[in-house]
């Protein structure tokens, strides 16, 4: 997995690549938590991601979360097909900001 | 087509790539819809990932291996996963409540989704733990 992040105003968006499983949810944790816990609203762009498991989908749930916590919001955008069907599959099509 | 390839693995993280990618070499050789596969992957990336988290909890390091056999017969899927972590207690394998909406959890929920069953067996024969997951394709 990489990733890039771009700032504009308040919106942080972090750019991830590749696949997201147990092996680099940490590493994703570490770009993204940090930024949702400075209350900023946080763009997770997934159209490069090709594979996320269900140690992915639990990043999303737990920044979903923090950002509750931090009076603000993590938007996911363009999710890939694939990435797509697993966050249906965990029911999670109405509780995450997908764009 | 029938078919049977089987390979060992670092119990470790860095090794759920490599599973996909023996999953995803062995698919290909399979007429199936790409999503079809897709999802089988998943459900083999699952237990893989459970084997490491689970059955190695606490434990830093290890030089153990695991086995993943993926096998076609007729139009049976079996895929078995062999490991020697901590003997798993199948009654206590249970996925979260899917609206009890937190992180983790969901590996086994989606496993089952995917899979028409999945059984832990007692013909280890060497091994501490022996999933079988079977789908009919």
């Amino acid at each position: 997995m990489s990733y890039k992040v771009t700032e504009e105003g308040n919106i942080s968006t972090v750019f991830l690549n590749g696949e997201i499983d147990m092996d680099v949810t940490e590493k994703a944790k570490e770009v993204i938590l940090p930024l949702v816990e400075s209350g900023k609203e946080v763009h997770l762009n997934l159209k490069d991601v090709s594979y996320m498991d269900s140690s992915g989908i639990s990043v999303l749930i737990e920044s979903h979360q923090k950002a509750l916590e931090k009076s603000t919001k993590v938007v996911v955008k363009e999710v890939s097909k694939s990435v797509l069907k697993v966050i249906m599959m965990a029911k999670l099509e109405q509780i995450l900001n997908l764009e | 087509m029938n078919l049977s390839e089987s390979k060992d693995f670092p119990v470790s993280t860095a090794s759920l790539k490599e599973v996909r990618t023996f999953s995803r070499d062995v698919f290909e050789k399979i007429n199936l819809p790409q999503e079809q596969k897709d999802e089988l992957v998943l459900a083999i990336a699952e237990a893989a990932q459970n084997i490491v988290k689970h059955g190695y909890k606490g434990v830093e390091k290890t030089s153990d291996k695991m086995e993943i056999k993926i096998s076609l017969k007729d139009g049976d899927l079996e895929i078995g996963f062999f490991d020697k972590g901590k003997a798993v207690v199948p009654g206590n394998v249970q996925h979260r409540k899917l609206d009890d909406i937190k992180p983790g959890g969901l590996g086994t929920f989606f496993i089952k989704q995917i899979m028409d069953a999945a059984v832990f067996k007692k013909d280890q024969k060497g091994w501490v733990n022996h999933l079988v997951l079977t789908k009919k394709i």
